[in-house]
């Protein structure tokens, strides 16, 4: 396995009695899109501005391709683009510009990030609105700049902090497609999100976060599996024929001709189940999948759902 | 050293008070044009020449100190203020840029809008009053380095106030009495005994006298401790500054 993209070992921090991060432990591989996933408060974004240099930490390290983000800042921060969660607001000058100048800060001279920021602008649907100021921008194209300017460098990793807080559905799908193509072309994403299902969709990994602490880490799918509970339900034409042996191996309810398994993937044993019941020659009038998802896996494991 | 991203941030600092010049340059003209007519021509009358020098032509130097000093103050505490209530800071402290880089950057930027103003008003005084430059070269590097040192130290201020109000205050109760306080509008020699010692430990007291040396030849410091005193100013306030910006004292958790 070679160096991983982000390497965050043993992170705390505390605001005075207020514990932000507890021994927070994260590894991310390089081309992996992760989620950070928790409610407000949970450390989210105290880790990411720690990983960036925005917060000083209390303990731990945190390294970006093997290199401490501290130590040898400008190799880590040139890395890295960031899309915070707050918009920034500049009166003075077109978003175009703020693009070159944020180019600028990393080094690259505007006649070299011409390119690049013509093209974010372009695919980001800003090509329109380059003299304007940020104040003239609807919401949703503000927090389109603020994922051009994380890019405007061309970082190997980007990190976006809530990207979709606050912008209707199509421009959520839009973004996620756009996310997707960029993890496609090898960069490595952390996402912050309160959206499962932004977490299910995108990320390759996510890691669960409460009270500064880590409480589970892996694919969305194992965990679901794993700490999830889903159901089936089964309705028949009638349960004549139907031998109870044959469903010893599952938990499931009866309500008259209605059948209701609770499995933990249900893509697996939902055709077992079929399979079971037409050989003892019931006739399946209509199935009902509820998947279980990361929500269900936050509540088995914090007892509370994630927004609240 | 990150120059592309130093020489980035001083051409947006200069940039940003560039686009808003009728808040930034113009106002220090029109005051001064306002000063030369309302207390040059009318006290003028009464004061005619303060060491040999008419009054109108006496007083210019000290608005030329008080326009550079006041001007490079503001840009660089109002910049770095209105960047952390704006949430422009992280931009910066998230980029491949030392705090000795982000420092410098908004010095010099500062430093800019101090010497405009300061040499427009050296202009504004050549030309509407016929006012004669004795050492140029000495006057222009005057107002460099109080340009210089004063930006640093509204960079000091921004980095500590966390409110307008907090940055008006410094301004308003330090700064400008101050300036009136060091000799813009006298001689110390027209003070009583007890306010002369105290004008002795006003720094922009040496400022002013020293320009006033340097255009008019006539000073009521040694010139020697005037330069003095600006060399240690510029020297102190970059260094203070720089310091602060690299513990990031308030602009970091």
């Amino acid at each position: 396995m070679g160096t991983p993209a982000i390497d965050i070992k043993g992170l705390t921090k505390s605001y005075g009695e207020l514990k932000a991060l507890n021994g927070v432990n994260i590894s991310i591989k390089k081309g992996e899109f992760f989620g950070l996933l928790g409610p407000n408060g949970a450390g989210k974004t105290t880790t990411i501005n720690i990983l960036t240099g925005l917060v000083f930490k209390e303990s731990g390290s945190t390294k970006v391709f093997g290199k401490d983000t501290i130590k040898d800042f400008r190799y880590t921060r040139s890395k890295i683009g960031i899309a915070a969660q707050e918009f920034s607001v500049d009166w003075f000058f077109p978003i175009e510009k703020l693009l070159f100048f944020q180019a600028g800060y990393y080094g690259i001279k505007p006649k070299d990030a011409k390119a690049l920021v013509d093209s974010l602008l372009n695919r980001l649907g800003l090509s329109s609105k380059r003299n304007s100021r940020l104040r003239q921008l609807s919401g949703g194209m503000k927090r389109r700049f603020q994922i051009a300017k994380a890019l405007v460098h061309d970082p190997e990793i980007l990190i976006l902090d809530e990207p979709t807080a606050g912008v209707d559905v199509e421009l959520r799908r839009d973004l996620w497609k756009y996310l997707q193509d960029l993890h496609s072309r090898g960069k490595t994403i952390l996402l912050t999100t309160h959206y499962i299902e932004e977490a299910e969709l995108l990320c390759e990994n996510v890691a669960i976060i409460d009270n500064g602490k880590i409480l589970k880490m892996g694919a969305p799918k194992e965990l679901t599996r794993e700490l999830g509970e889903a159901g089936i339900t089964v309705v028949l034409e009638n349960l004549n024929g139907l031998n109870k042996k044959d469903l010893e191996n599952y938990k499931y309810t009866n309500d008259k001709n209605r059948l209701h398994f609770s499995v933990k993937d249900p893509d697996e044993e939902l055709p077992k189940i079929i399979r079971i019941l037409s050989n003892s020659g019931l006739h399946i009038q209509k199935i009902e999948s509820n998947k279980s998802s990361l929500e269900d896996v936050f509540l088995n494991l914090t007892g509370k759902g994630i927004n609240g | 050293m990150n120059w592309v991203g130093l020489n980035t941030l001083i051409k947006r600092e200069v940039g940003r008070f560039f686009a808003v010049y009728r808040q930034t340059v113009l106002p220090g003209l029109i005051t001064t044009a306002l000063y030369i007519a309302i207390f040059g021509f009318t006290l003028e009358q009464r004061i005619s020449e303060i060491q040999g020098v008419p009054y109108t032509m006496f007083i210019l130097p000290g608005l030329i100190m008080m326009n550079t000093l006041t001007n490079a103050t503001s840009n660089t505490a109002s910049s770095m203020l209105q960047m952390k209530l704006l949430q422009q800071l992280p931009d910066l402290l998230t980029a491949p840029l030392s705090g000795l880089e982000i420092a410098l950057a908004y010095i010099i930027g500062g430093a800019v809008r101090g010497m405009v103003n300061g040499i427009l008003v050296l202009l504004l005084g050549v030309f509407l009053i016929g006012m004669p430059v004795n050492n140029l070269f000495g006057t222009l590097m005057f107002i460099f380095l109080v340009s210089w040192a004063f930006s640093s130290m509204g960079l000091l201020l921004g980095q500590l106030a966390e409110s307008w109000d907090q940055l008006a205050m410094m301004q308003n109760f330090f700064l400008t009495p101050l300036s009136f306080l060091g000799g813009i509008f006298y001689s110390i020699k027209m003070l009583p005994d007890w306010a002369q010692t105290l004008s002795y430990i006003n720094p922009i007291y040496y400022m002013i006298n020293g320009i006033r040396y340097t255009v008019l030849g006539v000073s009521d410091s040694e010139v020697e401790i005037s330069i003095l005193m600006a060399i240690v100013l510029t020297i102190g306030f970059t260094l203070a500054s720089i310091l602060l910006m690299q513990s990031g004292k308030k602009i970091k958790n």
